[in-house]
């Protein structure tokens, strides 16, 4: 992890958490030669039994069950061993994490440092809006020698390019198969032009009520 | 844990009377040798032996077919143990001790190969840099379902060199308690 340094050393905690596997280990083997002893018992409980020595027979059964007790003690501090080895390992686990921090904030400050602070970075900001804003005002100029009908037919082709190039055709509607209603048919009858000009009409008529009020 | 309860199932030719009389014609001989060596190793991986006495296993079912009443003599069975640590065959035993010749290893998987398995098996439980002790490494319940557990210490701590050797463990602890750590 991150002590690359002492990664290939053994450190004291190394040892110290050996010892501690050490001990679990005996504990483990204590366990062992219990279990066997128990079995053992047991075996003699039953010969005496079946020789009908019921006084020995129970002998052994009373050691096998102190035993037993021996057994469950050292369970309990097989489980304290573990938890505390668990504990030192994690311990180190962080102090690694704890290291990777240190390190990745170093490095953080000094990517910073070399930003050259807060202030440089607003002026460049200042600067770079500065230059967007002159550029923008050249484009518009330039954008400015062309008329709206260039713009419109540059547009035009851009979409024709676009229907070419994804291959969709625009889709015109199908003419009316139905004969429209009177009325209707007058209002589409009515063309741009016609349009435009009844509008005047309607702002003349509303216009001169307002003069009458001033 | 050095032995399973299951019969290993002996090759057809254990049963061969020719096959406990080393062939004089050297092609035979060869092959014959060669099939000892693979019925040996085949024995003893499924027994989970590491080491054989000669004298001990004379008797023992390997060299002594008593169905059939042959048997490998000392002195062929020592030739055959040589044919395995020679480099035509395999490397696949050495002598315990040079003089005596009498117990050998059998390498059913040399050091360096167990060297591999463990590594992998630490690689896989993620417990490179942890330290385990050597008796936890064949004794212990985590290994239980591991072809290293119940290994011989002896081969074990073989096995552990080649890694320090590569610089991917390192041993230490006093003698009786020895525990590795892995990189």
């Amino acid at each position: 992890m991150g002590n690359a340094a002492s990664s290939n050393k053994i450190s004291a905690q190394d040892k110290a958490i050996l010892d501690l596997k050490n001990q679990r280990d005996k504990l483990h083997q204590y366990q062992k030669r219990i279990t066997v002893i128990t079995a053992r018992e047991t075996d003699i409980a039953k010969q005496c039994l079946a020789r009908g020595d019921k006084q020995r027979a129970l002998l052994a059964l009373r050691r096998k069950k102190y035993q037993e007790t021996l057994l469950e003690k050292t369970d309990a501090q097989l489980a304290q061993l573990e938890i505390l080895t668990s504990d030192v390992e994690f311990a180190l686990v962080q102090k690694d994490v704890l290291f990777g921090l240190q390190q990745g904030t170093v490095v953080l400050k000094q990517i910073h440092k070399e930003m050259g602070g807060l202030e440089a970075v607003e002026r460049l900001m200042g600067e770079s809006a500065e230059a967007q804003a002159y550029q923008r005002e050249v484009s518009e100029m330039l954008a400015g020698q062309m008329s709206n009908q260039d713009e419109d037919e540059v547009e035009d082709e851009l979409d024709a390019l676009e229907a070419e190039v994804t291959g969709v055709k625009t889709k015109l509607p199908d003419a009316p198969t139905q004969a429209l209603p009177e009325g209707a048919q007058k209002a589409t009858e009515e063309t741009p032009r016609e349009r435009a000009r009844r509008r005047t009409r309607d702002q003349e008529s509303s216009q001169p009520a307002e003069p009458m009020l001033a | 844990m050095t032995s399973t309860t299951t019969d290993f199932p002996f090759p057809p030719h254990h049963s061969f009377p020719p096959f406990y009389t080393l062939q004089p014609v050297l092609s035979t001989r060869t092959s014959q040798l060669a099939s000892w060596s693979h019925l040996i190793q085949a024995y003893c991986r499924h027994h989970r032996l590491f080491q054989l006495s000669l004298r001990d296993a004379a008797d023992g079912p390997l060299f002594y077919n008593r169905a059939l009443g042959r048997r490998l003599s000392l002195k062929d069975a020592r030739e055959v143990v040589e044919w395995m640590a020679s480099k035509e065959g395999g490397e696949r035993a050495e002598w315990v001790g040079d003089k005596e010749r009498d117990r050998f290893w059998v390498w059913w998987r040399r050091p360096e190969e167990w060297a591999g398995v463990i590594a992998a098996w630490v690689e896989a439980t993620g417990q490179k840099n942890t330290v385990l002790t050597l008796y936890e490494l064949t004794e212990s319940d985590a290994t239980a379902s591991q072809e290293f557990h119940g290994m011989d210490p002896e081969l074990l701590q073989r096995s552990l060199q080649i890694l320090v050797k590569r610089g991917k463990a390192q041993i230490f602890g006093s003698d009786d308690s020895l525990g590795v750590k892995f990189f």
